[in-house]
């Protein structure tokens, strides 16, 4: 899956927004949305959100859990813990490239915020290495990993799937001449 | 006629219709356009963009869209000459004109359904009224009729009838000569000075204000162009910057700051090193006088005051010493009201996004009129338009960069076309004004063959002399410059300047006089610019157009 897909996927999540012009509702394929009223916050889905921001009609209000206490505690969670924390959204590395490109005016303190993902996101896709590393060379069949975003998953599916089929190739070459050579450590 | 709510009369009819827009090449013009482009593209209004040269040019672009086009937008082009006439349009085109260029043609202003002017009315226009320009022709032609048509009636009755008829005839006519000449004298003074009104820019931003869609990347379009309407200028930055000012909710870096500071009048000192930038800017090299040895002794001597090491200035600018850059204005500003620069520090807006960017307005203008004017490469002006509107945005920060080195080596051949002009004696006083003609071997005349360059230094040329003469009565002339335009086709570019005066209200008459001596000696011109006192001349036309010039203005 190319990245740029999953950020398609991540722009359905619903964010809020303060319109500044007014429209009836609109009855969409995929849902009602509106209606828009000056002022008033409204719930749309987040390609919306950015059209409407780029073509100055609205305020986005940031997503509750983009806030600098709530990252950093998350951050300091995932720090400490070995296994995957809970995260605040799943899509959250996308959402915030998003809404920190088009709209950082409208979210204050937007540096430190793009920090602090940053952090989150590097803890978790080192944790994410290792446990692909440990599952190679423990050589387990299966392994289960609770709270991993589609993102994560993205980074490393193709190359783990491709070396996991390498790896079956060359070990089902070696069975029947085994006394060939041992299976080399990864 | 006069637009007075631009948001009903302007927007609200284009928004759902096509649009062409033809746009004059000059820094105004561009950031007016890049201000109405962001508001189309809020409101995905079809547009297409069309730069224009000259008259020809527009005359061409229209000719071309005018099929496919109801509605056209003039940037900065049009306002001063009859457009219906130029252009012969159909009955349904209509024309929303956005033009600094002044005086307004009378017909462009009680033409009241095709052409639709967005000047603010108070803007101290003088337009003479409509009765003492226009007049019903029905009122003779109806007592003509009576005349001819006057039934048989009793001899006497009619002689005494026909006398008196005869008698208000003549006395129609009479007054009609009077009202005619009245007329002219009326439209020569209307017509008689060049000058420009409130920026197209400001006139668009304030339609952005107006529908709420201002944004500071706009305000800084319109602060860009320099104008002179600083105080509306600063409410409107502070306004945006109001919305900041929460100490808690600081802004992202990447957010443009727009702030409103003194700084020196010394340009692109900041990406260039300060040695260079005092040398090459018109202010403090005409009062050091720096094309004299005198000069240099002078500019040292200034320097060494200052405590700053020849080392460090002639470093570029970002790489100074911390240490000297810190308190850098201020012991300038002291040294330079030592050696009689009182002006030095001005009042400034300057733009600042990411961590190195920083930009003052006189940097971007800059480097968006050397690559509007780009004579590197051999391109279409309509290239060297859109390469000069990419400058503006945030997100091509190559280009302006590239402009600035661009502005950097005009300002270095304005620099020493300058100098050489004033130690070879090229300026003569030809009576009525001064004349600097360019040869065809000097350096750099190649960039000079373009309008906004060779304006630029026919006025730094004009103050130079103004320093460098002892002459009282020069000191207050006009002055018209030469330089060779093609080549090939042999024409020289002519174009006249109003005197060094204190007043901002710089009026030009050279356009009419330029007319006029065309006419009479019948030379071969081009009137083709929007500017009036910018014309092509044939070469070999150039003595006699001098002369009559000088018959016409003595």
């Amino acid at each position: 899956m190319d990245p740029s897909e999953v950020e398609f996927l991540a722009e359905k999540e619903v964010v809020k927004i303060i319109p500044n012009f007014s429209l009836d509702k609109i009855y969409l394929i995929g849902g009602d949305l509106g209606p828009f009223n000056p002022g008033m916050p409204v719930e749309v889905p987040v390609w919306l959100a950015l059209n409407l921001k780029q073509r100055q009609k609205c305020r986005i209000v940031q997503p509750e859990w983009m806030d600098v206490d709530k990252l950093e505690e998350i951050r300091d969670l995932e720090r400490k813990e070995e296994t995957f924390t809970p995260v605040p959204s799943p899509y959250y590395m996308e959402l915030t490239k998003l809404l920190l490109n088009h709209a950082s005016d409208n979210i204050p303190k937007a540096d430190e915020i793009r920090t602090l993902v940053k952090d989150i996101w590097d803890t978790r896709i080192a944790k994410l290495r290792l446990s692909a590393d440990s599952f190679i060379s423990q050589q387990e069949a299966h392994a289960k990993l609770d709270n991993l975003t589609l993102m994560e998953i993205n980074t490393t599916r193709s190359f783990l799937l491709n070396s996991l089929n390498c790896m079956y190739k060359l070990r089902s070459n070696l069975q029947p001449g085994s006394s060939r050579g041992k299976s080399q450590d990864y | 006629m006069f637009i007075t709510d631009i948001r009903k009369e302007f927007y609200d009819v284009v928004v759902n219709q096509r649009v062409a827009l033809l746009v004059s090449l000059d820094i105004d013009a561009l950031c007016a356009c890049k201000i109405l482009q962001a508001l189309f593209h809020c409101d995905q209004v079809q547009y297409t963009l069309v730069p224009v040269t000259g008259w020809q040019d527009l005359g061409t672009a229209f000719l071309e869209h005018k099929e496919q086009f109801r509605y056209f937008v003039l940037i900065n082009c049009g306002a001063n000459v009859d457009l219906l006439e130029t252009l012969q349009p159909e009955e349904d085109s209509i024309f929303f004109i956005c033009d600094t260029h002044r005086p307004v043609d009378v017909v462009n202003v009680y033409n009241d359904t095709q052409v639709k002017l967005m000047i603010k009315q108070d803007d101290d226009l003088g337009v003479p009224s409509y009765d003492d320009i226009f007049r019903d022709e029905e009122e003779e032609s109806g007592d003509s009729g009576n005349e001819s048509d006057g039934d048989p009636e009793p001899s006497g009755k009619r002689r005494r009838y026909e006398e008196g008829a005869v008698e208000r005839r003549i006395e129609r006519q009479r007054a009609k000569r009077e009202w005619e000449a009245r007329r002219r004298e009326i439209l020569f003074d209307y017509e008689q000075y060049e000058y420009h009104g409130t920026s197209a820019a400001m006139m668009i931003f304030e339609l952005a204000w107006v529908l709420t869609k201002d944004t500071k990347d706009m305000l800084w379009s319109v602060i860009m162009k320099y104008v002179t309407d600083i105080a509306t200028l600063q409410r409107h930055v502070s306004r945006h910057n109001h919305r900041n000012e929460d100490e808690e909710n600081s802004l992202s870096i990447d957010c443009m700051r727009i702030s409103f500071e003194y700084d020196l009048r010394l340009a692109l000192y900041q990406h260039w090193s300060l040695y260079e930038s005092i040398c090459n800017s018109s202010y403090s090299s005409c009062h050091f006088k720096l094309w004299s040895m005198h000069g240099q002794k002078k500019l040292q001597e200034f320097l060494a005051d200052m405590g700053l090491p020849l080392k460090q200035v002639k470093q570029k600018f970002n790489s100074m010493d911390m240490s000297i850059k810190e308190n850098l204005r201020e012991v300038i500003e002291e040294s330079s009201n030592k050696y009689g620069m009182k002006d030095i520090r001005i009042q400034t807006f300057g733009v600042h996004f990411g961590f190195n960017n920083r930009f003052l307005a006189s940097d971007v203008v800059h480097a968006a009129a050397a690559l509007l004017e780009n004579t590197e490469k051999d391109e279409s002006p309509g290239d060297n338009f859109i390469k000069a509107l990419d400058c503006l945005s945030r997100s091509n920060l190559e280009r302006l960069h590239g402009g600035i080195a661009l502005a950097k080596k005009k300002l270095m051949a304005i620099q020493q076309t300058v100098a050489s002009c004033i130690c070879t004696n090229l300026i003569l006083s030809q009576g009525p004004f001064l004349y600097c003609y360019l040869l065809e071997g000097t350096p750099d005349v190649k960039l000079f063959s373009k309008p906004m360059a060779l304006t630029l230094l026919c006025k730094y040329l004009l103050k130079a002399f103004v320093c460098s003469t002892r002459n009282k009565r020069c000191k207050l002339l006009p002055l018209i410059m030469a330089a060779p335009m093609d080549v090939e086709k042999g024409t020289v570019l002519v174009l006249g300047i109003p005197p060094e005066s204190d007043t901002s209200d710089k009026k030009n008459f050279f356009g009419r006089a330029f007319e006029k001596a065309a006419e009479s000696t019948s030379s071969r011109t081009l009137h083709d610019h929007f500017d009036t006192s910018i014309i092509e001349l044939k070469m070999e036309d150039r003595t006699k157009f001098l002369d009559a010039l000088i018959t016409l203005l003595s």
